[in-house]
């Protein structure tokens, strides 16, 4: 268990391409950090620039307060899981968990104590002696995780371990990733571009853009308060609407005028808000910040029911309400209230 | 954890066709090829192995189906008073030679092509195919003279040149595929885990190139052994190899039972390494199949 810390990273490749721009990020002994974001941000490119496979164009990387921005991935006190696996296919599961330890010279009673134990922890002993083509899927996926924790990594790097795995699956095997590490106590670093994976997993998620991030912050805060139309649109289902600062919290958009419970800050220029947080009301109903529209399509989705609802401003596009119970039917004129502590402000984009 | 089960659909049954209609395609087509195999290869085979063994004394002549009497006086009588002892010592040093000089060249450039993008590929693809075109007699003369004009005068050298040229296609075009088959992913996977480049070179490389090595040694080797006019045109005659003594047959002292005995010293070997190479294509290579959902 080590800290990891990035400081200036970028990473410009050879056909002038910038992947990075300006990576800071330091992420605690133990703790469980996700890079989030599109694909082509720049998350796997980090991913692969902390575990060395590329060398970082500008930047420090340490791990464990040790500097290795020089160091090849040989010599670095990582381990990665990589999207396909990667076991070596002529290799049994046990020989390919204990690949690292034997070539770290690790002695041989060590070497089969650790085999041991992570055959049990994965639950694989019955499929020791196999190839891994003879597995299923979330098994390869549980040798992968067995070998890379097999060399006892500071820091263990997941790039999108779980993509290959179908959605039933996926959600099981990322239960058992996160029961590991908190067992085990490794630090992890881990790419996906699957919101909900990330929210569900992390200490604190990384979300990233354009080879920048956008937003670091614990799942909660980036769901409650991102700071960007882009991390507010990412994460979740978000309405964004440009806004005109009127003072004390009071704005006027395409909507009409909203009042706000916190002012916008300098650099804002949308108001936010989730689908979840309107409250449907009598059509007649006057009070502030309520918004009236009709309803152009509905979907049914069990919990809730996703309206899109079109407003005044033919230009501002549906707004998008979930609304549990009886849902209004389509065409139906509806009005609905925005609590005045739902509306945050965000940031267009980059900073 | 849960143990998870693979649960592979149940594929639907296919309706049964007629049986005359699977009769009437699929045997039919099965008889055919098992006809042209025979016509093609058995009969001369078989033809060729009873020359062989015609005993001296007897005529085997129409309307006799079978040799009138059989020996292995035709083999001794060859080994006897041809040069076959020496030449099949020639050939089966040269080939073996060439197939691993060809193999040292090709690698390079097979791993160019299949693992890096530059200006003129394609046409560099191409060219390397060039020695494939250019008839072996053609390339022989202009070969023997370019040969001697750079003050080469062992034999031995120079056919190990010629041949090495005239079949880096065959071990480029064979190697390229086996280098494209290496897993970048096992590579990093390897160094990620801290392999040497000897290590890394076992787990990632050798699984996958190990079928293309052999692969190119024994095609490689089959063409050294059966090329006649290079080592011809460039040994005789000091340097006789298997296929020159054979061709010596063709012409005024043709003698049928002799040209048999050698062509079967030539043809047995490699009918059998042919088979080798079959089985090892075939061989289930791990390192082919994708990851199970």
């Amino acid at each position: 268990m080590a800290s990891l810390a990035a400081k200036g990273i970028s990473k410009v490749f050879e056909d002038g391409f910038q992947a990075l721009t300006d990576i800071d990020l330091v992420v605690e002994p133990g703790e469980f950090v996700t890079l989030l974001g599109p694909s082509g941000c720049g998350k796997t490119t980090l991913l692969k620039t902390l575990a060395g496979f590329y060398d970082a164009t500008t930047g420090r990387i340490e791990i464990g307060g040790t500097d290795v921005t020089a160091a090849p991935p040989e010599k670095r006190d990582t381990a990665m899981c990589f999207q396909s696996y990667a076991l070596f296919p002529h290799l049994t599961v046990a020989e390919n968990i204990d690949f690292g330890p034997r070539q770290a010279g690790v002695p041989k009673a060590e070497r089969r104590a650790r085999l041991e134990s992570l055959l049990r922890q994965v639950d694989l002993e019955a499929h020791r002696d196999k190839l891994p083509n003879r597995l299923s899927g979330g098994q390869q996926q549980r040798v992968a995780l067995a070998r890379a924790l097999a060399m006892r990594p500071a820091v263990v790097l997941f790039d999108e371990p779980l993509s290959n795995l179908d959605a039933k699956l996926r959600e099981q095997v990322r239960r058992e990733i996160r029961a590991l590490q908190k067992e085990i106590g490794f630090t992890a670093i881990y790419v996906t571009h699957d919101q909900s994976e990330a929210l569900a997993m992390s200490d604190r998620v990384v979300v990233m853009q354009g080879g920048r991030i956008d937003q670091v912050g614990r799942p909660e805060e980036i769901y409650a308060r991102p700071e960007t139309a882009f991390v507010a649109d990412f994460i979740g289902a978000a309405n964004l609407v440009p806004f005109e600062d009127l003072g004390g919290g009071r704005v006027k958009t395409p909507l009409g005028e909203l009042r706000a419970a916190v002012p916008p800050a300098g650099n804002a220029s949308f108001i936010c808000w989730r689908p979840e947080d309107v409250e449907l009301v009598e059509a007649g109903a006057a009070s502030e910040n309520v918004i009236r529209g009709v309803v152009r399509d509905r979907a049914y989705q069990g919990a809730h029911t996703e309206l899109h609802v079109a407003t005044g401003d033919a230009d501002l596009g549906l707004q998008r309400l979930h609304v549990a119970g009886a849902a209004p039917a389509e065409g139906a004129e509806v009005a609905f209230r925005l609590g005045a502590d739902q509306i945050r402000f965000v940031r267009s984009a980059l900073a | 954890m849960v143990s998870l089960s693979d649960t592979a659909p149940v594929a639907p049954r296919r309706p049964r066709r007629p049986a005359f209609r699977r009769f009437t395609i699929s045997n039919m087509l099965i008889a055919i090829l098992l006809l042209v195999c025979v016509i093609w290869l058995v009969v001369p085979f078989g033809m060729a192995v009873l020359w062989s063994l015609l005993d001296p004394s007897v005529r085997w002549e129409y309307p006799d189906v079978l040799p009138p009497a059989l020996s292995f006086a035709r083999w001794i009588e060859v080994w006897n008073t041809t040069s076959l002892p020496m030449a099949l010592r020639n050939s089966y040093i040269l080939a073996p030679t060439v197939a691993v000089t060809t193999l040292i060249l090709a690698s390079p450039t097979a791993y160019a092509f299949a693992r890096h993008d530059f200006p003129g590929k394609g046409a560099a693809q191409v060219l390397t195919l060039l020695p494939l075109v250019i008839p072996g007699f053609v390339l022989a003369i202009f070969f023997s003279a370019l040969i001697f004009s750079l003050g080469i005068y062992s034999r031995f050298l120079s056919i190990l040149l010629a041949h090495s040229v005239l079949f880096l296609p065959y071990a480029i075009r064979l190697m390229t595929v086996a280098f494209s088959n290496v897993r970048l992913d096992l590579v990093d996977a390897a160094r990620d885990l801290g392999a040497s480049p000897w290590a890394r070179f076992r787990v990632a490389y050798w699984p996958a190139l190990a079928p293309g090595i052999l692969a190119s040694l024994i095609i490689v080797f089959i063409q050294s052994i059966e090329e006649f006019a290079v080592a011809f045109v460039v040994g005789a005659p000091n340097f006789t190899t298997i296929p020159s003594i054979l061709y010596s047959y063709l012409g005024y002292n043709f003698v049928r039972p002799n040209a048999a005995v050698v062509s079967l010293v030539l043809v047995i070997p490699n009918v059998l390494l042919m088979l080798g190479l079959e089985r090892l294509l075939k061989s289930a290579n791990p390192a082919q199949t994708g990851v199970k959902g």
